[in-house]
């Protein structure tokens, strides 16, 4: 849509100022032109290339999940959990949006845990905790691959640093407060809500209102209390998400694609 | 769609312009004087105007950049200087008027673009 003021005093219509000679600017156009179809069938063809990528990755991430869970759908709620919560504490659109296609892939790693280890009913010897622990770094290699693509780079980030604690004692690196990406405080707290309030193979669910003191006592500990804050803010919303989401069950299509 | 206003009063650099965000969806409105496009401005509050410095009639570049940046119904509006390259106080004389930022002549065309979505992502 084009809507062309005239101009308002000079010069005269018809008399605008041209740069170029007549043969020149047709050429121009010609090349721009060009350049312009290569352009777009250039982005149609990226824009396909990593979609197959991440719904490749994501169906990865759902098989890792279901060594140890027996619901795919978590993965699923964590993207837009985070996107809310991203959106609540003021970050952008385009931020928020970009966890919600990232934050899912965040135990990507546990692909690469044996089953012993990750299905083990009782709790993990320090030895296998270890191994366990390996997961945040693993998967942190597996999406930094694809680095060059934003949505890889924010998703390496969340797998990297979902374990580490506010406090500084969490793994792998031990980074505390702001030194942990928000993109990863922020999935570190939906994640642990949202395991919490589902049905475990070795516990049912925590209520909502467990779960919430849960969270809120690990504030300033595991969490970043700002995280913490907004979440129990806006608990109800959040919550109601939580169980929309779980309804309706979105796809991956519906997780890449939704803008 | 984001609007897009050109204002730029060389028309073969205006349609050269056009033809670059015509590669994406926007919706543009181009004007060929500061005074024109003022006018359109505040007609169609655009959420990014490729504004050129150097203009005939009685406002510059500048002016309506000072312009738009203290009018209230374009808060949200960001502003792109189209500067000649010889001109290299132009680029503080623009961000002293509130320009967000500023793209050299004779232009990249995927930089235009790339400085579009680099603004667009702030909207």
């Amino acid at each position: 849509m084009t809507s062309g003021a005239q101009p308002a005093s000079f010069p005269a219509p018809g008399a605008e100022a041209r740069c170029f000679d007549e043969a020149a600017v047709r050429q121009m156009e010609l090349f721009v032109r060009d350049f312009g179809r290569m352009y777009r069938e250039r982005n149609d063809a990226l824009r396909e290339v990593t979609r197959a990528h991440h719904a490749a990755l994501l169906q990865l991430s759902m098989v890792a999940e279901l060594k140890d869970d027996d619901t795919g759908v978590h993965i699923v709620r964590i993207g837009y959990l985070a996107e809310a919560l991203a959106l609540k504490l003021g970050q952008t659109a385009g931020y928020a949006r970009m966890l919600r296609k990232a934050a899912p892939m965040h135990d990507i790693g546990k692909i690469g845990i044996p089953d012993q280890v990750l299905k083990k009913p009782g709790p993990l010897t320090p030895e296998e905790r270890q191994v366990m622990n390996r997961h945040a770094a693993m998967g942190a290699e597996i999406l930094g691959r694809s680095h060059n693509i934003p949505v890889f780079r924010m998703a390496a980030e969340v797998a990297a640093t979902h374990h580490e604690r506010w406090d500084g004692t969490g793994y792998p690196a031990g980074l505390s407060d702001e030194a942990i990406p928000l993109s990863g405080r922020i999935t570190a707290v939906v994640d642990f809500f949202d395991a919490l309030t589902m049905d475990r193979v070795y516990r049912p669910a925590f209520s909502v209102d467990t779960a919430l003191q849960m969270l809120a006592s690990e504030r300033g500990r595991a969490f970043d209390p700002a995280v913490v804050d907004v979440f129990l803010l806006h608990r109800a919303e959040i919550d109601a998400l939580r169980i929309r989401v779980s309804q309706e069950r979105p796809s991956f299509d519906d997780l890449i694609d939704w803008s | 769609m984001k609007k897009i206003l050109i204002v730029e009063d060389h028309l073969d650099i205006r349609k050269l312009l056009k033809m670059t965000l015509e590669f994406d969806d926007f919706e543009i409105h181009e004007a060929s004087t500061g005074d024109a496009g003022w006018v359109l401005a505040q007609e169609i509050h655009p959420d990014i105007v490729l504004l050129d410095v150097m203009m005939p009639g009685s406002l510059t570049g500048l002016d309506v950049c000072r312009r738009i940046k203290s009018d209230p119904n374009m808060r949200h509006t960001k502003v792109i200087m189209l500067t000649a390259r010889v001109q290299a106080s132009d680029r503080e004389m623009g961000m002293a008027a509130g320009a967000d930022d500023y793209l050299m002549k004779p232009f990249s065309t995927l930089q235009v673009l790339e400085k579009i979505y680099r603004l667009e992502a702030t909207l």
